[in-house]
């Protein structure tokens, strides 16, 4: 069996899971609280032309606590509310955590699963970012639906924000 | 592409049997028979898997020839491509913001150290 996990292979890049490595020059400490402190993701939280005021951000950091926050679309103030729970957290070096949108009843359909690795490098910080579409059990209809829907709605804004 | 078809392709996709079976029909079409080959599998077990990836779209087989070979179907595949980059985008944006914020609070750190 191939195992190539090249983008450039056309069943590896449709396959719902990725890894993103950044490094910054900042101690690891602070990397991690700009994760779940609501002050300070209200300065990053969301894409360019994106943004999540600190009121709608609620964070509650140990395993089984809920985060949401509302991102706003600078070209056309369309909202849309994310929000999801910490499944696992390691100060300063780990945090697990559903990611996706957020139904009229507040309830989050745990779109994808997030993992933030974080190691000292130097006085700098190496995040391993890594996302995988599938939260819950493979074959758990529910959780491919929400993570789909998700995307699609992230994707009308995306569309909508590219054209303005 | 609507939002259950997205899923059926994601979900036909979670097995790694069925990537590699794409990844073979990616290089051209392939009878049962020599879908099953690379695998320690039986032939009713590769057809079942056939059938998954056949309802969610992303393959075809010939109807006319008795062996009826699978031909990948290349459009899903290249939408929910499409869907997995959009997301990775969303992050990266992200990230480059994350990276200006800790740059800027370094310098607010420094400033409130030099002042003392």
């Amino acid at each position: 069996m191939s195992n190539a996990a090249s983008t450039s292979n056309p069943v590896e890049a449709a396959v719902p899971e990725f890894t993103i490595t950044r490094t910054f020059d900042a101690p690891r400490e602070l990397v991690f609280r700009a994760w779940i402190e609501p002050e300070q993701m209200t300065r990053w939280w969301g894409p360019h032309h994106y943004t999540t005021p600190e009121s709608t951000i609620s964070v509650d950091a140990r395993p089984g606590g809920q985060w949401r926050a509302t991102m706003i679309s600078e070209s056309d103030g369309a909202e849309w509310q994310t929000g999801g729970e910490f499944r696992e957290i390691v100060e300063p070096e780990r945090l697990v955590f559903t990611w996706g949108g957020v139904d009229e009843s507040g309830k989050p359909d745990h779109g994808t699963l997030i993992t933030v690795t974080l190691a000292e490098q130097g006085s700098g910080t190496e995040m391993t970012f890594h996302l995988s579409g599938i939260a819950g059990h493979p074959g758990d209809e529910n959780v491919y639906d929400g993570w789909a829907e998700c995307l699609e709605r992230l994707a009308g804004y995306l569309v909508r924000d590219s054209g303005s | 592409m609507t939002t259950d078809d997205l899923s059926r392709t994601f979900a036909a996709l979670a097995d790694p049997t069925r990537r590699a079976i794409l990844a073979r029909l990616a290089e051209g079409e392939a009878t049962v028979g020599e879908l099953a080959e690379p695998f320690d599998m039986s032939l009713p077990a590769i057809s079942k898997h056939l059938k998954v990836l056949e309802r969610s779209g992303l393959i075809t087989r010939g109807r006319a020839a008795q062996q009826r070979p699978c031909r990948l179907s290349a459009e899903p595949l290249r939408e929910a491509a499409t869907w997995v980059e959009r997301y990775r985008e969303f992050w990266e944006g992200s990230f480059d913001r994350l990276d200006e914020h800790l740059k800027q609070m370094q310098r607010e750190l420094q400033e409130r150290k030099d002042h003392e």
